[in-house]
């Protein structure tokens, strides 16, 4: 019983922090210009994490080694601190987001200036990274974060014709006055807010955080396999929504109003207020996973000792890594720059970073010195073949793609 | 120690975790020493061993040339090492490794005196 009461836990708070505010942004916006002809793009992408995230969760809870350690082993200091740079500057551009995230829902409730909101914020944020126990943090933000099924509530009240986004769905049909340069880029973007590398990295560390051996095994995929597809939906959710309200009306998205915009005007204020909530602890969840991303990557890539289950003074390095994190992201907010523009940059360059990711964890997936007879099966490394294509394409396309159609406008 | 298992410096040594007597992470194996017979320096020609793990300011010199004043280099003795696996296990806890001073002046001048920062996460609340 209690073993199936911490599958349920588990998968519950992987569909809550499965989507952030990458994932909001961005399907909002393809939602409210493309309707729903990116769909394939989400289910592409879900597919790809749990592929991704499931065997990094196996090598951590098998080999105790998180995955900027095996990055670093494999790639030897010179491509790995190429990777660590690129991985850290988008982890601070994604940490960035989330915590200007958190401030614009506080200001949607409060009407309180969202530059007032930012360092409460990021206060917030050390606080539960400096004193809060890893389980209490992660359940506590996975389980509001399903608050956002709000956003699938307000779907069904908007009584959309159904037909109508299954045309749009399938095949891919997108609006005949857009250029497909932009389709294209929408494409890059939203996969890159679905797998983005962070969570990889926070995946594998958590794995080793919460002490995971071989026998969690069973565990790690039925979190991974059930909780990141239900969270997809909610991504779907979000797209279909401005779809079916947003684009008719030639609305385009541009602040996180117009995204909750559908939600009001479904389900009234007490559906707004709840899928606020879940929006706050949404991005309040991901802002700690990519601080602590931030931690984790510099301190696997040096060896030295992080975690949140250790004293944060047994860690220090690692806190202090972590707090500059947090002061560099609310600087970069100071500046008034608008963290819906950042989060947008923040999925396109995640984009591009996703092969140095992906393929350390494939080829020590496969090394039996690490794994023993938890080594990839092969299936799964077909699958993981396939995608490492997908995503060296992605990766390529990326800046060319921003540059030609002027990052997406 | 390796029991006729071959150990490839690349493959088995560089980059992997230094952990110490206690299981905690120490640091990465930037580099390593090689020293000749008797403790003299490495000569061409002659037999050569390793003779310590350095970390630190050494990965700089790796990644862009340079070169670290022999008297500054953090260096954990390769006696001290215990094991050769998936990581590196010594035989002697971080705190007597001077290679460790970072952490130790920063737990020590920093994040110690932090209120809650010697507070266990692991123990309620």
């Amino acid at each position: 019983m209690k073993k199936v009461l911490g599958v349920a836990l588990g998968v519950l708070t992987a569909i809550g922090g499965f989507v952030d505010i990458g994932d909001l942004v961005t399907n909002a916006v393809v939602g409210s210009r493309f309707g729903l002809s990116l769909v394939w793009v989400v289910a592409l992408g879900v597919v790809g994490i749990c592929l991704f995230a499931s065997m990094a969760g196996r090598v951590a809870a098998v080999s105790g080694r998180a995955t900027f350690e095996i990055i670093r082993e494999r790639l030897g200091p010179k491509a790995a601190g190429a990777n660590l740079v690129a991985s850290f500057a988008i982890n601070l551009l994604t940490l960035t987001a989330e915590i200007g995230g958190i401030a614009l829902a506080l200001h949607l409730v409060s009407s309180v200036e969202p530059r007032l909101w930012i360092p409460v914020a990021a206060l917030a944020v050390w606080l539960v990274l400096w004193r809060v126990k890893f389980q209490v943090m992660e359940n506590v933000a996975g389980l509001m974060g399903l608050l956002l099924v709000g956003f699938g509530v307000a779907l069904f009240l908007l009584g959309p014709d159904w037909g109508e986004l299954m045309r749009q769905a399938v095949p891919p049909s997108p609006p005949s006055t857009e250029h497909a340069a932009a389709y294209w880029y929408y494409a890059v973007a939203l996969f890159g807010a679905a797998m983005t590398p962070y969570e990889v990295f926070f995946f594998s560390s958590g794995a080793v955080e919460e002490r995971w051996t071989a026998k969690d095994l069973t565990m790690n995929r039925a979190n991974v396999l059930i909780g990141f597809p239900l969270g997809g939906l909610l991504s779907v959710a979000i797209a279909a929504c401005a779809a079916v309200v947003l684009l008719p009306a030639g609305i385009e998205v541009s602040s996180l109003s117009q995204i909750v915009l559908p939600v009001a005007q479904a389900g009234g204020v007490l559906l707004l207020a709840l899928v606020i909530v879940g929006i706050v602890a949404a991005t309040f969840g991901a802002a700690l996973e990519t601080a602590l991303s931030s931690g984790y990557s510099l301190a696997q890539y040096l060896g030295w000792s992080w975690g949140k289950f250790r004293r944060p003074a047994r860690a220090a390095r690692f806190h202090v890594t972590m707090v500059v994190a947090i002061l560099l992201g609310v600087g970069i907010l100071m500046t008034s720059v608008d963290p819906i523009a950042v989060t947008e940059m923040s999925v396109v360059f995640s984009a591009v970073a996703l092969p140095l990711t992906y393929v350390p964890i494939l080829v020590v997936a496969n090394d039996p010195q690490y794994m023993g007879r938890h080594v990839n099966g092969r299936v799964v490394n077909a699958l993981g073949t396939v995608y490492l294509v997908i995503v060296v394409v992605a990766a390529v396309a990326a800046i060319p793609l921003m540059i030609a159609t002027g990052a997406g406008s | 120690m390796t029991r006729e298992r071959m150990v490839d410096a690349r493959l088995h040594l560089l980059s992997r975790q230094v952990l110490d007597a206690d299981g905690e992470p120490v640091r990465a194996v930037d580099d390593l020493e090689l020293v000749g017979p008797g403790g003299q320096p490495a000569r061409a020609g002659a037999e050569v061993r390793v003779g310590a793990i350095l970390v630190g300011p050494v990965l700089f010199v790796r990644l862009f040339g340079g070169a670290v004043p022999v008297s500054r280099q953090p260096r954990i003795a390769w006696e001290d090492v215990g094991h050769v696996g998936t990581a590196i296990e010594l035989t002697v806890p971080s705190d007597r490794l001077d290679a460790d001073w970072v952490e130790h002046w920063l737990r020590d001048h920093v994040v110690g005196r932090v209120p809650g920062g010697r507070h266990d996460p692991e123990a309620d609340g």
